[in-house]
């Protein structure tokens, strides 16, 4: 039996969104995904405040994570969740633009577990978040306490 | 604070004495040196006298010497000269039997001889004392110039120094706000041509069915030019890496990393009929990573410009082993250029040839005289039209790997 775990998307260009949205609904991926728009938001989501105090109580199988994000920016909450001793079990994927050296030392120092570069070909851009879908939330055997659903 | 306090009786004394060897030092008006001697005698005589009044005999002579000492000290040789006369005639009349004449009798004739003796000697040492004393001045004098102008040149050097801390500092900052441009090229300026491709694509996919040929070939024309802007933001923030990035330099066999680009490019470019051709080259020294862009960029340029070469010649060698730097080429039978545009081969986006005739970003040659302009070395390039190019670029070589050659048996 195939199950599929949550995906937390912060992200907050619309249209990443959406493009985002689209590749993962191509490949039937996108019944659990939560869309967060800054990096507040997304640690309401996962520390279960504000407008996510009533969420269901599991975590997100993982956490695509854009950088540049308004507020608090994705290495933050990238720093914030790694430190938490009840979240940083969850696989965080940085899904970015930036090539820069200094932002993969920085992502991988504070103990992200992949760091993808968003192709700007569409094609690519699909089948990157399609894999990256399939193997975080189907194929990769997520933390206990995080949310499984059979599909 | 120590030495304010300790200090003044003490240097105020040593001032004081120094100003007023100065100050004899500077009587040059000989009237007033040889009335020196005239008086320093006259003073000896009266202190003689006094002494004498008070029953002490034969001080006359000591007396004496000491005032032409004084003479020859502060007044000079000539002075000196006339202070041993007057006092020898002095010392004859009114000290010498028979008093109060200037003849001699057989039996003072030894004294008077020690007497003027012994004053020549006192004076020729204070002579040469005071020759030394003048040599030390001199010296000090100049050393005390060099001293002021080493002071002078120490406050323009720290002065060259702030200023160059000053600069450093401001390139820095320039160096900076470009790192967080590049940054945000790379950032923002890619996002949205990713929407334009995307959206473009899922038009694209969507809608193909209710579009004609041409309006099907506009979305295929904003498709390709979205994507050759993302080349070319991806080869510009490459290139500006490059100059940003630390280099670590180790040996490189050059041989070794030419086959396996050769390797590399002639596995994608199966279909092509190339003729390879690999001389000996030897280790150098660099960032293996970034010498490797620089093969791997001029030789995919020499495959891309023999493309229509039945077969393509593609060399790669090395001019000479034998001096300090190892000078590489690159040469291929294909397009070539016109020599007289030599000069814009290295240029950032700068092409020879149209975009229908051969792709690319023009930003390949830029990153190669990057790359070997941090490694201390220069490039050029030679060719003629239809006639092939050449490239060269040199490096350093590997100082001990030359060394371990030399002494191999």
């Amino acid at each position: 039996m195939t199950t599929l775990g949550r995906i937390l998307i912060v992200e907050d260009d619309p249209n990443d969104v959406e493009l985002t949205l689209t590749a993962l609904t191509d490949y039937n991926l996108a019944n659990e995904v939560v869309v967060t728009r800054d990096g507040q938001q997304a640690l309401d989501y996962l520390y279960c405040r504000g407008e996510f105090h009533a969420r269901p109580n599991e975590n997100p199988a993982v956490i695509l994570l854009d950088l540049k994000l308004p507020k608090i920016d994705g290495l933050e909450v990238l720093q914030q969740v790694k430190a938490d001793g009840h979240l940083k079990m969850i696989p965080v994927v940085v899904l970015t633009s930036s090539h820069e050296e200094k932002d993969k030392m920085r992502s991988y120092n504070f103990g992200v577990n992949a760091y993808v570069v968003k192709p700007v070909d569409f094609h690519e851009f699909v089948n990157a978040v399609k894999e990256l879908g399939v193997f975080w939330a189907v194929i990769n055997e997520p933390p206990p306490g995080s949310v499984r659903k059979p599909t | 604070m120590t030495e304010l306090a300790e200090g003044p009786t003490h240097v105020g004394v040593r001032r004081s004495l120094a100003y007023w060897n100065q100050e004899f030092q500077r009587i040059h008006s000989p009237i007033l040196r040889y009335g020196f001697a005239a008086v320093s005698v006259a003073i000896a005589l009266g202190v003689a006298f006094a002494l004498h009044y008070y029953q002490f005999r034969d001080v006359e002579l000591p007396v004496l010497t000491v005032a032409i000492a004084f003479t020859t000290w502060y007044a000079g040789a000539g002075p000196s000269v006339l202070a041993v006369l007057l006092s020898s005639a002095c010392f004859d009349y009114f000290f010498t039997e028979p008093f109060y004449s200037l003849s001699i009798s057989t039996r003072d004739l030894p004294y008077f001889l020690i007497f003027v003796a012994w004053a020549a000697i006192v004076a020729s040492f204070s002579a040469v004392r005071r020759r030394i004393e003048n040599s030390l001045r001199q010296t000090r004098d100049n050393l005390q110039v060099e001293v002021e102008q080493r002071r002078h040149r120490e406050g323009e050097i720290r002065k060259l120094n702030q200023e160059l801390g000053k600069r450093a500092a401001e390139l820095e900052a320039s160096n900076r706000e470009l790192e967080s441009f590049a940054y945000s090229v790379s950032h923002d300026l890619r996002a949205p041509l990713r929407h334009m491709v995307g959206y473009s694509e899922l038009l694209q996919r969507q809608a193909s069915s209710l579009l004609d040929e041409k309006s099907q070939r506009f979305i295929r024309t904003i498709l390709d030019s979205a994507k050759r802007m993302g080349n070319l933001i991806d080869d510009l923030l490459a290139f500006s890496r490059i100059g940003r990035a630390e280099t670590r330099e180790t040996e490189v066999d050059l041989e070794q990393l030419v086959k396996e680009v050769v390797a590399e490019i002639g596995h994608d470019m199966k279909s092509r009929d190339i003729a390879w051709k690999i001389g000996a080259l030897p280790v150098c020294y660099g960032d293996r990573s970034m010498l490797k862009l620089v093969v791997v960029n001029l030789v995919s340029n020499a495959a891309k410009f023999t493309r229509m070469r039945r077969p393509a010649e593609i060399e790669i060698g090395c001019v000479d082993g034998n001096k300090e730097e190892v000078e590489v080429f690159v040469r291929d039978n294909g397009a070539g250029f016109d020599m007289q545009y030599v000069n814009k081969l290295f240029g950032v986006f700068q092409r020879l040839h149209l975009p229908e005739q051969f792709e690319g970003t023009g930003i390949g040659l830029a990153t190669v005289q990057r790359i070997i302009h941090r490694h201390g070395g220069t490039v050029r390039g030679e060719g003629a039209v239809d006639q092939g190019a050449t490239f060269y670029f040199s490096l350093p070589k590997a100082q001990d790997a030359a060394e371990r050659r030399a002494t191999a048996p």
